[in-house]
């Protein structure tokens, strides 16, 4: 009867294997899904001797056709991609501000000089000194608003920083929870692979928040700790991130594992935070400062010459600029309250109201050097210019980056799912070739059922 | 290598996206005709292009202020042409007065003709701008050019109140160039006539008296040094209106070059624009009917 035995653990294991390809092609769109398949292997026969071919077919395991190189891949990938594609975005809406036509700091210093260079043709003139005190009210607005719009995207990245260390602690307590799951279903001998699926998707999902490192346990576990080895899960315990503003207005980032609290620097974070500091310190920060210093620059060097020199009526020159420097936005530059076109020293002699000499000193000022930190001593009118540039450059170096980790990212995408994705050809071939298995061994047993009819009725 | 199937939706996906991305930044730039719609798209000319601005925007200035300048000097040209005229009015009454032959009585009306051309004189060396700013009292210009106090004694009633100092106006890089003309001889000039004036009014003068004589003689040499020097400051003005002529052309020759160096640098090459989209088009509508096709492409269709 080993004939019907046979036949019949050939049907049991074409059915395992058309369950396997049938949930293959049920998950062909599923993100994350690794492929199935079934290992047959001959059975030894029970009865001794030489003329027993075996006792049929089993299924010796679920194959689950993933690798773990590829992972490793795919996460290194995704936490690149986080850290430039979280920054562009702040660097586009920068560029795209500073750049525009007829506005910015530029256009304001132009309007400025130009309405300082017309008052030269007849300086005690009342419209063309009440000219000079509008362009310098202009200018003191878009110095303001560059400010403004620095301290918002500032903002912008702390607010994005806070939800993202909210983020990768859930991300933490759920790579936790699936670990614990994983090792209980091992533990019970339940197939597991939709778990593990479900655990790298989360840990494909941190690694764009934050660069990682994925060290696989014994147990079927995976730890998950960042490049520079604080933990971030361990088994099935988790640890949690977060923010606490500081008083100089930026911001702390702590690991807490277990009863451990570890400070982490910023810099090579990777993934998303990683962007965001470089973003914070190497752009936005930086700038400001340099804002604050020209503007600085600019209301000491205006206000210097014009309490040198003397009003129309001969008194001592009054300052036109007022620079607070107090403020998170690094100070607001404005015009002083009250100010009227006849105070303004142009004149370089008390007794000479018609002088200009004071005036061309000011005219002056635009070819001066402004000592910048960031970019050492370049002339008032080339500041802004240069400071464009080089916001320019750190963004046509993150597109770049941002186009290779594309790149790098798509394709180890598609050398993961080479191994681990549904082909549907793949899986007709399979469905055809297990539904044959499936019918010649039901063959199998009505072929053995006819000899034993027949043997019956030869001894009928 | 294996292709799992839904690797073609996944490459069709960021084909499409990257072809309409290219293809929307080619169709802004064609909108806006610019070759560079961020500066990171090519810092450097971007930052030639914002140097080319800034000395654009000082070009127009010094344009600005070399058409307002010589409209300053023509304005006192005009008022130093009228000075010059009343001079020479002056000095045909004062030639004709010092004929010996004239009667007192002649001489007497003469001397009383000369009273409103020097009135003219002080007012015209004291005109005012708009602004109500004296044009002619070098920097000093809440201040008369000549004063007249009428109780001093004749022949020192008018002074010069203003001073001799320019009024610069930036023209080009480093250039300065005045936009008064201060005017100290007027009030010189006008004590020499009000002492002629004086002399030949006297009653039954004599003009061949030797003091009448030297009055006349000395104030007919004032008004030839005050022409002449009227003159030259005419001249002057004419001069420099040639040298602001001539910068004002360089100024827009070097303007329009920038201009152009602009247009080369930052303009759009429409030609190529188009070629680039037809490019991206062509791309997108291939792709398109490859992706048809392949995913026509199934065995569960067979089977």
């Amino acid at each position: 009867m080993s004939i019907v035995h046979n036949g019949l653990s050939g049907v049991l294991a074409a059915q395992v294997a058309l369950s396997a390809t049938s949930q293959n092609v049920a998950n062909v769109m599923t993100p994350g899904y690794t492929r199935q398949g079934v290992l047959f292997a001959s059975v030894q026969p029970r009865q001794s001797g030489l003329i027993t071919a075996g006792a049929g077919v089993s299924v010796a395991s679920l194959l689950r056709f993933s690798d773990g190189y590829k992972l490793q891949q795919m996460w290194s990938a995704a936490s690149e991609l986080g850290q430039r594609s979280a920054v562009q975005p702040y660097l586009t809406q920068l560029e795209q501000v500073m750049s525009i036509d007829g506005s910015g700091i530029n256009s304001g210093l132009d309007a400025f000089f130009a309405a300082l260079n017309a008052a030269s043709v007849d300086p005690v003139s009342n419209p063309l000194r009440q000219q000079v005190i509008t362009s310098a009210q202009a200018l003191a607005q878009e110095v303001n608003s560059l400010g403004q719009l620095l301290l918002n995207q500032r903002a912008a990245v702390m607010q994005q920083r806070a939800a993202i260390t909210e983020q990768v602690s859930t991300l933490a307590a759920e790579i936790a929870l699936l670990n614990r799951q994983i090792v209980d279903a091992r533990g019970t001998g339940i197939n597991a692979s939709g778990l593990i699926d479900a655990r790298d998707r989360k840990i494909d999902e941190l690694s764009d928040l934050v660069a990682l490192q994925v060290v696989d346990q014994a147990d079927g576990s995976r730890s998950v700790s960042l490049r520079d080895g604080q933990p971030l899960v361990i088994g099935s315990v988790a640890a949690t991130m977060s923010v606490q503003p500081q008083p100089d207005g930026s911001q702390l980032l702590t690991v807490s594992f277990a009863r451990e609290t570890f400070t982490l620097t910023g810099t090579g974070l990777g993934g998303q935070l990683g962007g965001l500091y470089d973003l914070e310190y190497e752009v936005i920060r930086p700038m400001m400062q340099a804002r604050t210093e020209l503007a600085q620059w600019l209301t000491d060097g205006v206000n210097d010459v014009l309490v040198a020199g003397y009003t129309p009526d001969g008194n001592p020159g009054q300052p036109l600029f007022e620079f607070d420097a107090t403020g998170a936005m690094g100070g607001t530059l404005g015009v002083r309250q009250g100010i009227v076109p006849q105070d303004l020293a142009f004149s370089s002699d008390p007794d000479a109201p018609g002088d200009s000499g004071n005036l061309l000193e000011l005219i002056a000022l635009r070819s001066q050097p402004v000592n910048l930190t960031l970019l050492g001593p370049v002339t008032l009118s080339d500041a802004v210019t240069q400071l464009v540039a080089r916001l320019g450059m750190q963004s046509q170096q993150n597109q770049a980056a941002l186009e290779t980790a594309e790149i790098v990212r798509n394709q180890a995408e598609e050398s993961w799912k080479s191994t681990s994705g549904v082909n549907l050809d793949e899986e007709a071939i399979n469905l055809v070739q297990y539904q044959q298995m499936y019918q010649a061994n039901m063959k199998v047993i009505a072929v053995a059922n006819e000899l034993l009819e027949s043997t019956l009725a030869v001894l009928g | 290598m294996r292709i799992a199937s839904t690797q073609f939706h996944a490459t069709m996906n960021t084909a499409l996206q990257s072809a309409t991305e290219r293809a929307e930044n080619i169709l802004q730039k064609m909108a806006s005709g610019k070759r560079f719609l961020l500066p990171s798209e090519n810092p450097v000319a971007n930052v030639r292009l914002a140097r080319l601005e800034r000395e654009e925007a000082t070009l127009d200035q010094y344009r600005d202020n070399i058409a307002t300048l010589r409209n300053r000097l023509a304005e006192s040209e005009a008022f130093l042409t009228s000075i010059t005229a009343d001079m020479l009015s002056v000095r045909d009454l004062l030639t004709w007065a010092a004929n010996g032959s004239n009667t007192s009585e002649d001489v007497a009306a003469m001397a009383a003709s000369m009273q409103p051309i020097m009135d003219s004189l002080f007012y015209t060396a004291n005109s005012r701008n708009a602004e109500g700013r004296y044009v002619f009292s070098g920097t000093a210009t809440d201040t008369p050019a000549v004063s007249y106090d009428p109780t001093a004694p004749v022949g020192a009633r008018y002074t010069f109140t203003g001073n001799e100092e320019a009024q610069l106006v930036v023209v080009s890089d480093g250039v300065t160039q005045a936009a008064n003309v201060p005017l100290p001889e007027i009030a010189a000039l006008l004590n020499q006539l009000d002492a002629a004036r004086e002399s030949l009014s006297a009653p039954g003068v004599n003009v061949n008296d030797p003091a009448v004589r030297a009055a006349v003689t000395a104030a007919l040499d004032g008004l030839d040094a005050a022409i002449a020097s009227v003159s030259a400051r005419i001249a002057g003005i004419g001069g420099a209106q040639n040298i602001l002529e001539t910068l004002d052309a360089n100024h827009a020759n070097v303007s329009l070059s920038n201009r152009q160096a602009a247009l080369t640098i930052g303009q759009l090459d429409y030609a190529d624009a188009a070629v680039k989209l037809n490019g991206y088009m062509t791309a997108v509508q291939a792709t398109q009917k490859a992706y048809g096709a392949v995913s026509r492409l199934s065995l569960f269709e067979v089977i």
